[in-house]
C-alpha cells in the first residue's frame, strides 16, 4: 500500500507558490486557477492522511525525520497522530473553501494570492511538524502576511486592525516562545524533538517547581493565540476588518494552533504544573464564554457578532483542556474541528453577504433571506450549530467538554452552559435582523443568491462537513481518541 | 635579531593593501582630467578576487610577529563578513555617487584603508596592534562620513563622529595603560595569562571598563550611543552601511577578544553587568526608533537597539552565546546591507530618506519594496527570515546562563521593534504613492538585490551550515578561554 508522503504537503503548495510568483500581475485568471489548484492538492492529500491515518495502530504516522541544526537538535520532523490529522483535514477544507472565496478580490490579485499561499504554508507546516523549533518557525510565518492581507484587502479600521492584531499574537508567541526555550533547557536531553522530549520526561519529568514557571508562559503565550480572555482584544476587531478568506482561516484554524501548542507542549509535558494552573485558567475561561458571549450580544456589526462568538467559544476549549480527563480532552479537539468548520462557514457566507450590500450593520440589513434563500440557509445552519442545536458537530463538542467539567468544576459548567444559550439569543437576533423580516429596498436591487458551482462549492462543502461529524460522531472521535488516550493517562 | 615572519598568515591584509597602494600611485601619476570610474570597477574585481583568496585560507592558524598577529577560526570568519559586506558597500558606494556626480576616487581608497583596518582588528593579539588597527579604520570612516563637502548635515556627522571617537580613543589608550600597569605586557596572551591566575582588583577593573567604553562606542552600546543616530542620518549611505554592519562588527569581534578570551575568566564579575547593559541598550534603541522619521535615523536607533540583542550573547558569555552572536551578525549583514542598498537605490530615484517619501513604494518597484520588507521583517526577527534564528540563538544562550529575566525583555523589545518595523512595511504596501511613476532598477542592482534577498531567506531556513561555521570560528579562537 502507498503511505502518503507528508512533505508533498508542504512541497505541493510551495511550488504552486512559486508559479504564482512567476506568473504576470495582469493575468489574473490564471493567478486565481493556480492558487485554487494549489490548495487544493494538498487538501485532497491532508485526506488521504486523515483516511489512512489508522486509529487503531495510534502514535504517529508517517513519520519523516531530516536532522536540521544539529547542535540545537532541531530536526524537520513530520509526522501525524490523530489530533493533528485532524487539524490538517481542518486546515485543508478552511484553506480550499478560503481560495475559493476569495474569487470576490478585484484588486492586486497576485500579491494577494502569495500572501494567502504563505499564511496557508506556515500553518500546514505547523500541523505537521513534531519538532517544537519548527513547530514555532512555521506557525510565525503566518504572521506577516496575515498582517499586509489585513492592511491592505480590509475594511474602514483596517490599518489598525492589522497592527493591533499582529502585535498582541506576536507579543503571545514570543512570550511562548521564552517558555518552550525554557522548556527545551530543562528537559536535559538537548532536543527539540516532541517525540524524544515526551520519552524523556516520561521518566524524569521536569521539577514542578521549574514546570510552575514555565506552565503559565506558554499557556498565556498561546492563549493570547487562542484568544484567552482579557488578551482576546485583537480578534474582534481583526476579524471583522480582514478580508473574508483572513477571517475564515484565522478564526477557523490559525487560532486553533493556540489549542494545540498548549495540548502538545504544555499540558501533556508538564501535567503537574497543569493541575495547579487550569483551575485558573478554567475560570478564566468562563470569563471569556460569558463577557464575550454578552457583548457579542450587544453588536450590530454581523461580523463583530461572529468574532466575538469566536472568542466566546474559545472558552469551552480551555474548560475542556482543565478538566485532565480523556472526555474532556476529545471534546477540545473534537470543537477545534467543528469550530473551525462553522466559523469558516460563517465568516464565508457573511462575507459574501457584506460583499453585495457594503455593509455589515445589522440594522440596514434584514429580509435577505427573501432574495438569497440558499445562502440565508448556510448562515441560519452555521448560526444553529454555533448554538449547539444537535445534528451539527458543534453539539456532539460542548456536551463531551459539559460530561468532562460538571464532575469538577460543577459552577463553572453551569455558567457554561449560560453561554450556550446566550449563543443561541445573539445568533438568532442575527438572523432575525439579518436574514428574516422585511428586505431593506435600498437593497434589493444590488444583491443576488450565489449561483454558480463555483460559488456555492466552499459553503457547501463546509457544511457537509459539519453535519457528517454531527451525525456520525465517531467518523472522527476514532481518530481523537486514540491519540488523547495516552495524554489523558499522563495528565490524570 | 628579529623574528622570523609568517607572511602568509598576514597574506590577505598584503593583498588589500597591495591593491590600495596600486589605486594610490594610478590615481596620483594619472593627469588630472583622465575619467577615474575605473578605480570602483578594479576595486568591486579585487574584492571578488580577495574573497576567493579568503576562501584558501579557511585552515590557515598561527601567529607571526612576535604574537602580536594572529590568524585563527575567528579571524577567518571575520575577514570573509568584512569582505562580503565590502561588496555591498561598493555597489552602494558606485550607485550613489553616480548620482550625486563629483569626484568619487578617493571614497573608494578610503574604503579600501577602512576594509585593511577591520581586517587587522580581526588579528590583532596586542592592544597595541589593536589601537593602531582601530584607528586605521576609524580615521577613514571620519573622512568618508564628512565626504559630501556641500552637506551641512554630513560636516556636522563628520565633526561628531571624530569628536566623540577621539574621546573614545583617548579612553582606549588610558585604559590599555592600565591593563599594561598591571600586567607589564600589551600581549593578549599574557593578560590571559595574569587574568587567569589572579582575581580581580581595581586597577585591572579600571582598565577594562575604559576598554570595554571605545568597544561600546564601536557597536553603539548604551551610554556611548550618542552619536549615532546624527552621524547615521548625515554620512553618505554607503558610510551608514558601513557604520551599522561593518564597523559593529568590529567592534564585536573586539568583545569577543575581549570577553570570550583575555577577561573571560573572570566572566562571574562582568556578565550580570552587559546583561544589564544589553536590556538597557535594546531598550533605549526600539523605543526612540519608533518616532523617527528619516529612514537612516530610524535605521541607526535599530542598529542600537541590535548592539543590545547582541550583547545577550556576551552577557551569556558561553560558546553558544558568541556563537549565537556570529550567527546574528551574518544574518544582520544581508538583512541590514540589503535594507541600505534600498535605501541607496531610493534615494538615487526621488533624492530622499524620509519614510513619508516612501508610500507606495510596491507599487514604483516591486523588487525595492519586497527586498525593503524582507529586510526590516528579519530585522523584526520573524520566521522564516535570517534575523528570526539569531535571535532564537541568542535567546537559547542567555536563558541557558540563567538571564531568563533578560530573555523576557527581549521578547517585549522584538513586539516594540515589529511595531515601527510594521508602520514603514504599511507606508510601502498600504499608503498611496504620491507620485506614481515607476523607479527603475538597472539589472546589476537587480542581481545584488536578489543575492541580498537569497542570502536573507536561506540563513533563516537552512540554518545548520551557518551555525556551524559561528560554532566553528568561536571553538578555534586562538585565547579562548570559555566553557
Amino acid at each position: 500500500m502507498i503511505t502518503p508522503n507528508l512533505s508533498l504537503i508542504l512541497l505541493a503548495p510551495l511550488a504552486g507558490l512559486g508559479l504564482v510568483l512567476m506568473t504576470p500581475s495582469d493575468k489574473t485568471s490564471l493567478i486565481r486557477k493556480i492558487a485554487n489548484l494549489t490548495l487544493l492538492v494538498p487538501f485532497l492529500l491532508s485526506a488521504w492522511v486523515f483516511v489512512s491515518y489508522d486509529a487503531a495502530l495510534g502514535g504517529y504516522q508517517f513519520i519523516q525525520k531530516i536532522p536540521w541544526v544539529v547542535p540545537f537538535g532541531i530536526s524537520y520532523h513530520l509526522g501525524v497522530d490523530g489530533i493533528n490529522s485532524l487539524m490538517l483535514l481542518l486546515l485543508g477544507l478552511a484553506s480550499f473553501a478560503a481560495v475559493m472565496v476569495s474569487a470576490s478580490i478585484k484588486e492586486r490579485v497576485k500579491e494577494y494570492y502569495i500572501l494567502l499561499l504563505i499564511t496557508v504554508i506556515g500553518t500546514y507546516g505547523a500541523f505537521l511538524s513534531l519538532d517544537i523549533f519548527f513547530f514555532y518557525f512555521f506557525h510565525e510565518i503566518a504572521a506577516i502576511p496575515v498582517f499586509l492581507m489585513i492592511a491592505i484587502w480590509g475594511s474602514e479600521r483596517r490599518e489598525y486592525a492589522a497592527m493591533k492584531l499582529t502585535l498582541y499574537l506576536v507579543a503571545g508567541a514570543a512570550v511562548a516562545l521564552i517558555g518552550l526555550i525554557a522548556l527545551y533547557l530543562h528537559t536535559g536531553v538537548g532536543s527539540f524533538d516532541l517525540v524524544v522530549i515526551q520519552q524523556r520526561l516520561a521518566l524524569h519529568p521536569i521539577p514542578f517547581a521549574v514546570q510552575n514557571w514555565i506552565f503559565p508562559l506558554i499557556v498565556v503565550g498561546f492563549g493570547v493565540t487562542l484568544t484567552l480572555w482579557p488578551f482576546h482584544t485583537w480578534a474582534p476587531v481583526g476579524y471583522t476588518e480582514a478580508p473574508t478568506a483572513i477571517s475564515m482561516l484565522h478564526a477557523g484554524v490559525l487560532k486553533k494552533m493556540g489549542a494545540y501548542a498548549i495540548i502538545r507542549f504544555a499540558i501533556q509535558l508538564m501535567p503537574e504544573a497543569a493541575h495547579a494552573w487550569m483551575p485558573i485558567i478554567a475560570t478564566l475561561a468562563i470569563v471569556n464564554i460569558l463577557f464575550c458571549g454578552l457583548v457579542a450580544l450587544t453588536q450590530r456589526d454581523i461580523k463583530y457578532v461572529l468574532a466575538y462568538s469566536s472568542c466566546s467559544h474559545m472558552g469551552y476549549i480551555l474548560l475542556g483542556l482543565a478538566c485532565f480527563n480523556g472526555i474532556g480532552i476529545n471534546g477540545v479537539v473534537f470543537l477545534m474541528f467543528a469550530h473551525g468548520i462553522m466559523a469558516a462557514l460563517a465568516f464565508a457566507v457573511t462575507g459574501f453577504v457584506t460583499d453585495q450590500t457594503k455593509t455589515r450593520n445589522l440594522d440596514e440589513l434584514g429580509g435577505l433571506a427573501k432574495i438569497m434563500p440558499f445562502v440565508a440557509t448556510c448562515f441560519i445552519m452555521a448560526a444553529f450549530a454555533s448554538a449547539g442545536v444537535p445534528g451539527f458537530g458543534n453539539f456532539v463538542a460542548e456536551i463531551l467538554v459539559l460530561l468532562a467539567s460538571w464532575d469538577q468544576y460543577r459552577g463553572l459548567s453551569v455558567l457554561a452552559v449560560l453561554g450556550i444559550v446566550i449563543t443561541a439569543i445573539y445568533m438568532l437576533k442575527a438572523i432575525r435582523l439579518g436574514f428574516h423580516g422585511p428586505l431593506n429596498p435600498k437593497l434589493a436591487s444590488k444583491i443576488t443568491d450565489a449561483h454558480s458551482f463555483e460559488t456555492k462549492l466552499p459553503f457547501v462543502l463546509l457544511l457537509t462537513v459539519l453535519i457528517v461529524i454531527g451525525c456520525w460522531p465517531a467518523g472522527i472521535l476514532n481518530h481523537i481518541g486514540s491519540s488523547t488516550k495516552p495524554i489523558a493517562e499522563r495528565i490524570r | 635579531m628579529f623574528p622570523t615572519i609568517n607572511w602568509s598568515l598576514i597574506s590577505l591584509e598584503s593583498f588589500m593593501t597591495l591593491t590600495l597602494v596600486v589605486l594610490v600611485i594610478m590615481d596620483i601619476s594619472l593627469p588630472k582630467k583622465t575619467n577615474r570610474d575605473w578605480i570602483g570597477i578594479v576595486s568591486f574585481g579585487s574584492l571578488f578576487g580577495l574573497i576567493a583568496f579568503w576562501l584558501t585560507q579557511h585552515n590557515l592558524s598561527g601567529s607571526t610577529f612576535g604574537g602580536m598577529f594572529v590568524m585563527d577560526s575567528l579571524a577567518w570568519f571575520f575577514k570573509g563578513f568584512f569582505l562580503l559586506a565590502m561588496v555591498f558597500v561598493f555597489a552602494m558606494t558606485q550607485q550613489y555617487f553616480k548620482a550625486l556626480g563629483g569626484r568619487r576616487n578617493e571614497f573608494y581608497l578610503l574604503l579600501w584603508l577602512a576594509l585593511i583596518g577591520m581586517s587587522l582588528i580581526a588579528s590583532a593579539a596586542d592592544f597595541l596592534i589593536l589601537f593602531i588597527a582601530l584607528e586605521i579604520m576609524t580615521i577613514s570612516l571620519y573622512v568618508m562620513t564628512a565626504y559630501l563637502k556641500s552637506d551641512k548635515l554630513s560636516l556636522e556627522a563628520g565633526m561628531k563622529y571624530l569628536i566623540l571617537g577621539a574621546l573614545s580613543s583617548g579612553f582606549f589608550l588610558y585604559g590599555i595603560s592600565f591593563l599594561y600597569g598591571v600586567t607589564h605586557s600589551t600581549r593578549f596572551e599574557a593578560i590571559l595569562g595574569y587574568v587567569g591566575t589572579h582575581a580581580m582588583n581595581p586597577m585591572m577593573l579600571f582598565g577594562m571598563v575604559l576598554v570595554f567604553s571605545a568597544v561600546a562606542f564601536k557597536i553603539a552600546a548604551i551610554p556611548f550611543h550618542m552619536w549615532v543616530p546624527d552621524v547615521y542620518q548625515g554620512a553618505p549611505t554607503p558610510v551608514t552601511a558601513l557604520l551599522s554592519v561593518g564597523s559593529k562588527a568590529a567592534g564585536f569581534v573586539m568583545l569577543m577578544r575581549l570577553f570570550f578570551g583575555i577577561f573571560a575568566p573572570w566572566h562571574q564579575e562582568w556578565g550580570l553587568t552587559l546583561a544589564v547593559l544589553s536590556a538597557i541598550t535594546m531598550t533605549y534603541g526600539n523605543l526612540v526608533a519608533m518616532f523617527q522619521t528619516n529612514i537612516k535615523r530610524l535605521l541607526g536607533y535599530s542598529s542600537i537597539s541590535h548592539a543590545g540583542y547582541l550583547l545577550m550573547g556576551a552577557a551569556a558569555g558561553t560558546v553558544l552565546g558568541a556563537s549565537a552572536m556570529n550567527f546574528y551578525l551574518l544574518g544582520y549583514l544581508f538583512t541590514n546591507l540589503a535594507a541600505f542598498l534600498v535605501i541607496v537605490l531610493v534615494f538615487v530615484a526621488i533624492k530622499s530618506d524620509e519614510i513619508a517619501d516612501y508610500a507606495g513604494l510596491s507599487k514604483r518597484s516591486g523588487l525595492l519594496a519586497a527586498t525593503l520588507l524582507l529586510a526590516l521583517v528579519s530585522l523584526a526577527g520573524m520566521p522564516p527570515l535570517a534575523g528570526f534564528f539569531g535571535k532564537f540563538a541568542l535567546l537559547v544562550s542567555v536563558i541557558q546562563s540563567g538571564y531568563t529575566w533578560l530573555a523576557l525583555i527581549a521578547a517585549v523589545n522584538i513586539v516594540i521593534s515589529l511595531y515601527y518595523y510594521l508602520l514603514i512595511v504599511k507606508r510601502i504596501y498600504v499608503d498611496a504613492p504620491k507620485v506614481t511613476s515607476p523607479i527603475l532598477v538597472s539589472s546589476s542592482m537587480k542581481l545584488l538585490l536578489s543575492f541580498a534577498i537569497l542570502g536573507i531567506i536561506v540563513i533563516g531556513i537552512f540554518q545548520g551550515p551557518f551555525l556551524d561555521a559561528a560554532i566553528t570560528a568561536v571553538r578555534g579562537m586562538a585565547f579562548g578561554f570559555i566553557k
